[in-house]
Formats: structure tokens, sequence, C-alpha cells
């Protein structure tokens, strides 16, 4: 994390392109996991339900609950590496302080939720998965803002600090 | 800005306590956590009808848990590098240990499908240390970012 020691990261040769680099492929990363998530167990109510509880109709099984731990497992992991460096890159560019703060907690806090409430729509209740689109949304959602407002106050060097 | 970092930091250790908690159930759920079900799981059981596990198996799930555990034992490591001498000294055994424990970890099921059934402990030893290891050094990186780094 040399960008937090390197005093004005928006003229630094070197790291503004290595952060813009890293700030657009987690653009391609948020991207890429709302469509294979969309894919793996929907998006949407209904294609959600099928997935979690099968669809005798159309002769789909429901998940094994090792699929969804290795599903949650995977997603944890991604999520942790992605958010930190998103939120160390954020916090060393943008200056406002309060902004920061509820930016950060959003981002964490849907992110956390969004995994507990597909674990209770599985296990619990089918009134959890429209909780769990909302978190999910929401915290990609303000991923993509951290991501470009990082961006803007990389080129942008009046904005930063 | 200070408080920004600690704030990622305290959520990035949660994210490690659930993804050390829902590795280690995984690990309960898939494998077992004796000796015999790791033994069934490597190398087929006729009675529960379970094949035994392949090299090109093995290797789809070792490839991104080697790249993951040496990324996030490094990055939760890193950030004991602001303490005193004796600090560092001690989180660089820590993370020394994890290292060795998370490559056991993951070879010991090659091994053990090669044929040294000696493994299996080494498997489940190694299994437990990274468990406690990786539990330990977030715990203390929570303690960290809860006191201020």
């Amino acid at each position: 994390m040399k960008f937090t020691l390197v005093k004005d990261v928006t003229k630094d040769t070197l790291l503004r392109p290595l952060l813009s680099g890293l700030l657009l492929f987690i653009l391609l990363f948020l991207t890429a996991n709302i469509f294979l998530k969309a894919q793996q167990i929907g998006l949407t109510q209904e294609t959600i339900s099928h997935t979690l509880f099968g669809d005798e109709e159309n002769f789909i099984a429901p998940i094994t609950n090792t699929f969804l731990l290795e599903l949650i497992h995977n997603d944890l992991f991604f999520m942790m590496m992605t958010l930190l460096t998103l939120s160390a890159v954020y916090s060393r560019l943008c200056n406002k302080v309060k902004v920061r703060f509820v930016a950060i907690n959003l981002v964490m806090i849907s992110a956390l939720f969004s995994l507990l409430f597909l674990i209770l729509a599985f296990y619990f209740s089918a009134n959890f998965i429209l909780p769990y689109i909302v978190a999910f949304f929401l915290w990609h959602t303000m991923a993509y803002f951290m991501a470009l407002a990082s961006l803007l106050h990389l080129y942008t060097p009046k904005l930063s600090h | 800005m200070y408080k920004s970092y600690t704030l990622a930091i305290f959520y990035f250790t949660l994210f490690s306590f659930l993804l050390l908690g829902s590795g280690a159930y995984l690990f309960f759920l898939k494998i077992g956590l004796d000796i015999e079900s790791i033994h069934s799981y490597y190398l087929g059981n006729e009675a529960a009808f379970s094949l035994p596990k392949s090299n090109y198996g093995l290797l789809e799930v070792a490839l991104p848990h080697y790249g993951a555990m040496g990324l996030i034992i490094m990055v939760t490591a890193h950030f004991f590098l602001f303490g005193n001498r004796q600090r560092k000294k001690h989180f660089a055994h820590i993370a020394i240990a994890l290292f060795f424990a998370a490559f056991f970890d993951i070879t010991s099921g090659f091994m053990i499908i090669k044929g040294f059934s000696f493994f299996v402990y080494i498997k489940l030893i190694s299994f437990f240390l990274l468990e406690l290891l990786g539990f330990y050094l977030a715990f203390m990186l929570l303690r960290l970012s809860y006191k201020g780094l």
C-alpha cells in the first residue's frame, strides 16, 4: 500500500496508471459478477427461488448445501480482497470524510448482508430473497460509486488530497 | 483518511472470520474431521460408492487455493509491519507457520492419492493449524484495528 505514503498520487508517473488499471479491473469484476450471478443463481425472485428450492414443472433440482457453501466461500474471498483494496484506494483519493465513512460502511455492510440473506433464504424462508437482491445491487452500486469517484479524483488533482 | 483505513481493516477481519469459518464447515461437510473420512474422501470408498480423487480434480481445487491463501496470509500479516521489533518477529513467525500449514493442507491431497497414507495425518494437523493460526491472526488484527494502527 505504498500509495498511502506517496504525497501526490495524481502526479506520480507509476502509481496513477497502476491505480487506474486496478480501478478499471474492479469495475470489470463488478460487472462480470452481476452477469455470473444471474447465470449461477439468478437475480430475480423467480430465478433465485427456482435455484434454491427447485422447480418441479421444469425438472430443476434445488441446490445442495455444499454448493451454496462453496458459492459463499468463493464470494467471501473475492468480496474481501476487492472491497479492502477499493476502500483503501478510495480513502486515499477522496477527501470528504463523511462521504467516505458512509460509502465504506454501506458497501461492506450490504455485502455481508447479501450473503446472510442468501443463507437465510435457503435455510429459512423465501421472504429473504428480495432483501438478498436489494443488498446485492446495493453493494455493487456503492462499489461502482467508489471506483468511479476514485477514478475522477485520480484525474482531477484539485479534488484529491 | 487514517480512520477510513482502520474501518476497512475492521471489515476485512470480519470477512476473514467468515472465510475461515465457512472453510472449516466445508471441510467438515465434504471431507470429514477424522482420519477414516479423509482416507475415504481421497482414496474412494466402495461401500459409499465414492470414487477416488484424480490429479486433475485435486488441481482444480488446489490452484485457486494456492493463490488465494498466499495472498490472504500476506495481506493480513502485512498490517503488523507497523510495530516494534519483537512484535514484528512474533507475527513473522505466525505468518511463516501459516504459509507452511497452508502448503501442507493443499499439497497433502496429492501425496495421499499417490499412496503416501501418512499424509492423511499431515492433512488433518495442517488443517487444524491453519484454522487456529488464521483465527489468531484475524483476532489480533481486529484488536489492532480497534485500538488503531
